[in-house]
């Protein structure tokens, strides 16, 4: 008889996540994946049902944690600054603890996974977000410009900033690390670009 | 979710799907099976069911009728 074992099964979604950002989609597939975690072909496809059950399940696993880290402490009816305030907290914390999640969840997002998976982890988080952006256009709050240029301004700087820090140095192999008075100086910097 | 006594995989030569449009009609008339998948991208085509009743025996003679491999995975 076969059984489902949790603590085989992170294992495998550990081994998964790794390996769909050192191999990418392609290059990943069920029977390395299996010898990787130590784990039977066979117990693999008691989890999942084949490569794209997997990716899809994990993919979407990543997504919910993601977005529901971003909306810990947030309101929509936040003031803007203190709203956006808490989602550089809430992403560059998320982002720090999880390198691994957020670097496969990129290369998910950029997939022709995107769709599906945006669709089962986010619907809560979108609607919050968009809330909040009413809002602060009503209070005026926020210049009035697309919200492309509203993403790119807003968290532009902050996941460029955590990249650094994931390398740990910057130009010309210079150590860098991410503090708290960096964060609040580029923070700051945003509030300025963003605001009448 | 899925009760794990109920799966059954094996490796097949299902390849093509030329090859899984010939299996495709018998999987889906077996009421038996509640649901059945072939993984085309694996190296061992794996063919996975879901039955309560069906054993890995009466599946592979079903396979084999078809003039496909199926042997168990482990």
């Amino acid at each position: 008889m076969r059984t489902r074992d949790t603590n085989k099964e992170d294992v495998v979604k550990q081994k998964a996540i790794e390996m769909l950002v050192k191999y990418g989609i392609e290059g990943f597939g069920m029977n390395r994946l299996a010898k990787e975690s130590g784990v039977s072909v066979a117990t693999l496809y008691i989890y999942y049902t084949d490569k794209d059950d997997l990716i899809k399940k994990i993919g979407t696993e990543i997504g919910q944690a993601f977005f529901s880290e971003m909306i810990k402490d947030f309101s929509p009816t936040m003031s803007f600054k203190e709203g956006l305030r808490k989602q550089w907290e809430n992403r560059a914390r998320f982002a720090l603890k999880n390198p691994l999640k957020v670097a496969c969840w990129e290369a998910l997002s950029h997939s022709s996974y995107r769709d599906s998976l945006l669709e089962e982890s986010l619907a809560e988080f979108k609607s919050a977000m968009w809330h909040f952006i009413e809002n602060a256009f009503e209070r005026k709050e926020l210049l009035p410009i697309s919200i492309e240029v509203f993403w790119s301004v807003a968290y532009g700087p902050l996941y460029a900033l955590l990249r650094f820090e994931n390398e740990g140095k910057s130009f010309n192999g210079m150590p860098f690390k991410l503090t708290q008075e960096k964060m609040d100086e580029a923070f700051e910097l945003v509030i300025k670009a963003l605001t009448p | 979710m899925e009760n794990t006594q109920n799966i059954l995989v094996f490796a097949t030569n299902i390849r093509t799907n030329n090859d899984k449009q010939l299996i495709s009609q018998t999987l889906n008339e077996i009421s038996e099976i509640h649901q059945w998948n072939i993984d085309q991208e694996d190296i061992d085509c794996v063919l996975r069911i879901v039955s309560k009743t069906l054993s890995e025996e009466q599946i592979i003679n079903i396979v084999k009728r078809h003039n496909f491999n199926c042997t168990p995975l482990d």
